[in-house]
């Protein structure tokens, strides 16, 4: 392990001080002189068609400024897979048709907010409501309502994977089993509802203030959504209240924000309400996926058969990427010699589906840890030594899909295993007595490799200048929407340059000033990503000063150089160096006034179809139900994950404790309830994520691995802790009450039906 | 998000109240904590013309605690004063912790006891509490004061025994006699602060273990909060011992009139009432005992 | 019709003629700038827009602005003593990793102020009842049940030197 003076310490983030004191600058929290407010009629139909709008009633309304819907727009739709445009479904206001309540119809921009709002009541829109289909059985059988013209069976993409021979391995298998596990659509919930802020100058270029996770992709979608070049729209990230995937496209009110500024003259300001958020927003794909798996009777694997059928709603949206990584992780964490795939995304009446946290592994997981449990069972063999058996381990090849390299599955499960006392505990809860305890295992990626957006730039960028003052500034389009990525990426800069945090100024998130480009903040690709794109400009920065140093003592070409505590000198030859600031301002003058710049860039090549890397771990829960409620107390979880290097001990727990959070709530609490393509519960009340007093107990290990693709051995650390919560505490629901749960959320309701009570 | 255009008076009298009441009609609303009815305003559920404020009415929102002579609880005193406070605490601890089991701190420091048995929702966490103890409404209107007990008050969903341009201004309740026990439990899905998917409270006499008196009443199980009669007449005058209260709480089960909602399933509050009202007759025997 | 309302925000005296529709919320973040209290989901669910009115924590999106008239209010910009120094409660926060995007932190922090000026010393149970009126979607809770433990104790040994 090589020493760091920065990384591996828990250094409070960058921004911890403007968010302590409420100093920081939310998109909502702006105001621009002649700001509008804008407000979004949307479709109270799950499908229909529109016959007609008349927008002339609000149009004049006092205060009203401009009122559009579909025809004043461009006909240009969008979506995030630039490189399949049959894919790209949506406009950004309805142009004939609806196809979820909520789907957008019609924008207003107003003086003020309750302007905008009252003069949607004036808008007359004429539906003529088509029969809508709400589960993807009934939207993928014969004669069911067609969404979209070009997609006459519902399914809008599929993705098979197949490697090893299949047919054979059940053949060869002593038991094989086949289940069918159904997961629902949760909320982000991230507490910033989304926000944009437009405006237009004379020239007609625009700059968009959004509660977005990737500038970048919006730039490129808005201008191509309002026929602009991309270079004439400015996208700038300010602070951003969590984002977990929901943040993640070019959304309908970052085009109507765009276009009013544009044909008002005046800034527009677009805020989501909560209720809008829940009711409409994107959500978590709710999949049906049936596996069949094939075992030896020594427990070892043979063989699996996984068929996901993902609910999209009414548009594509994400839900590309959730298919292609639903079969990915499908294949994940054990050793499979021969492996089936086949996901269909379906679209239905309902608010589409997007990217969430985990991206598709949660419920393929899921269905895969739990399925892994009741084999367990079936074959007499701990779950524990079932996984032991099977974990993948560094060096193995999905064939055509990725090849691992870091992998600390193995180690993860025994440290759980250890830290959970789990033998004893297994043993002495009797099944059914109320008491449980549970595994779940999680894998994910580091960032994607399938360039799906068909970005025309390196897949992260950084930009490093130096001055003779002895710090440093660091552009890079990467965002930080929470995460804390500009802390771990500052952190990753000041290790390899040798300096401290404060020396260190960050630009991150503005698509005309940083360089182009970064993909933006999703599937955990920017330590990584970002990471090895400042440690290549780093370098380049790094072999200039050496060159100085070198200069400046008439050294033998045979030393080497290095940059410590704020001077970079001779190795073991300190008296041989310059302070940081001092060799700077040696090259500078080298180069007659030329400043110092370095870019660097990374883009994952030769690295499969999937990820550079991938980061692995075990989950343990502990529960209590109450047998006569059949409610459920978690009562403590372990975790044990390998993500490499640690770069921030604080932050990496952080985001541990963060997904306990989101997992329990999956699990346990969160859901949405629909009547049709309604959704019924839109406020946080009945909304049900977990509060303080609601949290586990909490014990976790990281376990050391070095990531060779990563920057300093770095890997994903975070996402994919998302992923064990939920087959963990399903399986300690069944130790404890003999209820097995191959249907997501576990309720009071559901345990006490199996357990004949209800 | 708008909460509407409306006009808001904040009189100093109940006098005054009461005639801004009259004058505006049923377009005029009475707020206090106003944490439900803002609410409902954002929402666009409601939508007053005129708002009638009680809370710069002087002396309104005093609680009175005498263990002789009871408890009053005034119209704008909020729920975090009633859990907080030591004489209810100490002679009343069912109210204060079911004030206490109301939402969350925040609301607590704005929204009031009155006003969530005003709100009358079905799952109101203050209701079944003091309608075991016997509360009477204290309410003032044009035509003067008159008192009505609590287990009239609730009508229905939202609906109260109040006449067009009347205030309540207070709740009180009797000291329970001796040998008494009252409990409150809520029970929801997710653990603690959640709109209660079922909560019950009870009160109950003992005599050398004989039940003297009973009163049960069950909240999100029907239309109002209700009381559970038939269960109450099975346990008066006997002995208690589990059975008994067993066969009680799957009485009150029977008696309530749940509905599916998005908290729960009918089938499910008809189990969970069961539960509930056993632990709370139990508990509440526990402290009648000592 | 507007109503003229005075309230005392940090320290300082306003004057403001508000529609009775007017949240605090809105009075706060729109007609005063103070944009550090948020607005998360203007039913009193989630806590964002958390602030003291008379030294008690509210949910300034439920309470009208026209009911504030009089009050003392304090809000997150109100915390500290000055611009350059932080309050415990806020070093705590930065200190212990409590904060990852920030939109709750403003509300749980005044939550903690809530709870540590009734009850300087909790445990960790009370802590967590405490904070119960606030969501967090990022930290997990844990960090920040951390941070008010830090806080407390950094109040009380401020406390004896006679500080704070």
């Amino acid at each position: 392990m090589e020493k760091y003076s920065i990384l591996g310490n828990d250094i409070p983030r960058n921004d911890a001080r403007a968010k302590a004191t409420g100093a920081a600058m939310y998109t909502d929290d702006m105001k621009l002189p002649g700001m509008l407010h804008g407000a979004l009629l949307r479709s109270p139909h799950p499908h229909a068609r529109i016959a007609s709008i008349d927008t002339s009633r609000a149009a004049k309304l006092k205060g009203v400024k401009a009122v559009i819907t579909g025809r004043d727009l461009p006909k240009v739709t969008f979506s995030n897979w630039r490189l399949y445009p049959a894919t790209m479904d949506e406009y950004a206001l309805a142009n004939d048709r609806v196809r979820f309540i909520g789907d957008e119809v019609a924008a207003v921009a107003a003086v003020d907010r309750e302007t905008a709002i009252e003069a949607l009541d004036f808008i007359r829109v004429d539906y003529e409501p088509l029969p809508a289909v709400y589960d993807v059985d009934a939207a993928i059988s014969q004669g069911a309502p067609v969404l979209h013209e070009l997609i006459p069976n519902n399914i809008s993409v599929n993705r098979k994977i197949e490697y090893g021979d299949i047919e054979k391995g059940f053949a060869e298998s002593d038991y094989v089993r086949e289940d069918v596990f159904t997961v629902h659509a949760v909320s982000h919930v991230y507490l910033e509802p989304c926000s944009s802020l437009a405006a237009c100058d004379q020239d007609g270029r625009i700059t968009l203030w959004t509660s977005t996770q990737t500038p970048y992709i919006v730039q490129c979608l808005l201008a191509s959504a309002l026929g602009m070049r991309e270079n004439d729209v400015r996208v700038i990230k300010p602070f951003i209240g969590g984002g977990f995937g929901g943040k993640m496209e070019l959304r309908p009110w970052e085009v109507c924000a765009a276009f009013l500024a544009k044909k008002t003259g005046f800034p527009v300001k677009f805020t989501l309400t909560r209720e809008d958020e829940l009711a409409f927003g994107r959500r978590r794909h709710p999949m049906k996926l049936r596996s069949k798996v094939g075992f030896k009777k020594d427990g070892t694997l043979v063989a699996k058969d996984l068929h996901i059928l993902l609910d999209g709603g009414g548009y594509n949206s994400m839900g590309p990427t959730a298919t292609y990584l639903a079969g990915n992780f499908g294949a994940f964490l054990y050793r499979y010699p021969s492996y089936r795939f086949l996901g269909e995304h379906v679209y239905t009446n309902k608010p589409p589906a997007g990217a969430m946290r985990g991206f598709g592994a949660p419920q393929t997981l899921f269905a895969a840890e739990t399925q892994m449990n009741m084999v367990a069972e079936e074959l007499g063999i701990d779950p524990i030594e079932l996984r032991l058996k099977n974990a993948m381990v560094p060096g193995d090849e999905l064939p055509g899909v990725a090849t691992i390299s870091s992998c600390g599955l193995i180690e993860s499960i025994q440290e759980v295993a250890k830290m959970s006392d789990w033998k004893r505990k297994r043993e002495e809860y009797k099944k059914g007595g109320g008491k449980g305890i549970g595994i779940g295992c999680y894998s994910f990626i580091s960032g994607g490799v399938f360039n799906w957006f068909n970005t025309q730039y390196p897949f992260s960028t950084a930009e490093v200048r130096a001055f003779e003052d002895g710090t440093v500034h660091l552009l890079t389009m990467a965002s930080d929407i929470g995460q804390g990525s500009d802390t771990a990426l500052k952190m990753i800069l000041a290790e390899d340059l040798g300096l401290q945090m404060e020396d260190i100024r960050i630009t991150s998130g503005d698509t005309a000033i940083t360089p182009q480009s970064d993909l933006g903040s999703w599937g955990s690709r920017v330590t990584l990503f970002a990471g090895r794109a400042i440690l290549e400009a780093s370098r380049q920065i790094k072999e200039k000063l050496y060159g100085a140093v070198s200069a400046r003592y008439n050294l033998n070409v045979i030393y080497d150089f290095e940059c410590k505590n704020g001077r970079v000198q001779a190795v073991g030859k300190p008296k041989y160096g310059l302070s940081f600031g001092e060799a700077v301002s040696m090259v500078q003058k080298a180069g007659r006034g030329e400043p110092l710049v370095a870019r660097g860039s990374y883009t994952p090549r030769s690295k499969g179809m999937v990820s550079p890397a991938f980061s692995f771990g075990a989950q343990v829960a502990e529960v209590e139900t109450d047998m006569e409620t059949g409610k459920v107390q978690v009562k403590k979880m372990y975790t044990a994950h390998d993500c490499g290097t640690v770069i921030n001990h604080m932050c990496v727990e952080g985001q541990l404790e963060g997904s306990i959070q989101m997992g329990l709530g999956y699990t346990l609490s969160e859901q949405f309830i629909m009547d049709g393509g309604k959704t019924l519960n839109t406020s946080l009340l009945d909304y049900k994520m977990p509060h303080a007093a609601d949290m586990p107990e909490s014990d976790h290990v990281c376990i050391p691995t070095y990531e060779p693709e990563g920057p300093h051995g770095a890997k994903e650390a975070g996402e994919g802790l998302v992923i064990p919560t939920a087959p963990a505490i399903g399986e300690a629901v069944y130790h404890a009450t003999g209820y097995r749960c191959k249907d997501l959320p576990i309720t009071p309701e559901k345990i006490l039906k199996s357990l004949g009570k209800l | 998000m708008s909460i509407g255009k409306f006009e808001h008076f904040k009189p100093r009298t109940l006098g005054d109240a009461v005639e801004l009441l009259n004058k505006y009609g049923p377009g005029a609303r009475v707020i206090a904590g106003g944490t439900d009815l803002m609410v409902k305003m954002r929402l666009r559920a409601v939508s007053p013309e005129v708002l009638v404020s009680l809370k710069n009415i002087p002396d309104l929102d005093t609680i009175t605690v005498d263990p002789k002579q009871g408890l009053t609880i005034g119209a704008t005193a909020l729920l975090a004063d009633v859990a907080a406070h030591p004489g209810i605490r100490k002679y009343f601890p069912a109210v204060a912790a079911a004030a206490n089991d109301t939402a969350n701190i925040q609301v607590r420091n704005m929204g009031t006891v009155v006003g969530n048995l005003c709100n009358a929702s079905p799952s109101a966490d203050n209701a079944p509490t003091l309608l075991v103890m016997g509360a009477t409404v204290h309410i003032i209107g044009a035509k003067g004061k008159r008192e009505l007990p609590l287990a009239d008050f609730f009508k229905g969903p939202g609906l109260t025994a109040l006449a067009p341009g009347e205030i309540v201004t207070a709740v009180s309740v009797p000291p329970p006699p001796p040998n008494t026990g009252v409990v409150y439990l809520s029970f929801s899905g997710r653990g603690k602060l959640d709109c209660s998917t079922v909560g019950v409270g009870a009160l109950i006499t003992l005599d050398a273990g004989t039940c003297k008196t009973v009163r049960v009443a069950i909240g999100a199980c029907a239309p109002t909060p209700m009381r559970a009669p038939g269960a109450e007449k099975l346990l008066t005058g006997n002995a208690v011992d589990e059975t008994l209260l067993r066969s009680a709480s799957r009485k009150a089960a029977e008696e309530t009139k749940p509905i599916d909602d998005l908290r729960a399933s009918a089938a499910y509050r008809l189990k969970v009432v069961e539960v509930i009202t056993y632990r709370v007759l139990t508990e509440a025997c526990g402290i009648a005992r000592q | 019709m507007k109503h003229t309302i005075h309230v005392t925000v940090n320290g300082t005296d306003y004057s403001v003629s508000v529609d009775p529709g007017r949240t605090l919320n809105e009075l706060i973040r729109e007609d005063l700038n103070l944009t550090g209290t948020k607005l998360g989901c203007g039913t009193g669910d989630c806590g964002a827009c958390t602030v003291m009115v008379d030294g008690r924590t509210v949910s300034s999106c439920l309470t009208l602005a026209v009911d504030v008239d009089g009050k003392q209010i304090t809000t997150i910009e109100g915390l500290a003593v000055s611009g350059e120094e932080l309050h415990p409660i806020q070093e705590a926060f930065i200190d212990k990793g409590a904060i990852q995007c920030g939109f709750c932190t403003p509300g749980m922090e005044m939550s903690a102020l809530h709870l540590l000026s009734h009850n300087p010393n909790p445990t960790d149970s009370e802590i967590r009842n405490a904070l119960s009126g606030n969501l967090c979607r990022c930290t997990g809770y844990t960090k920040i049940v951390d941070a008010v433990h830090c806080a407390a104790e950094k109040m009380a040994s401020g406390k004896t030197e006679g500080g704070l």
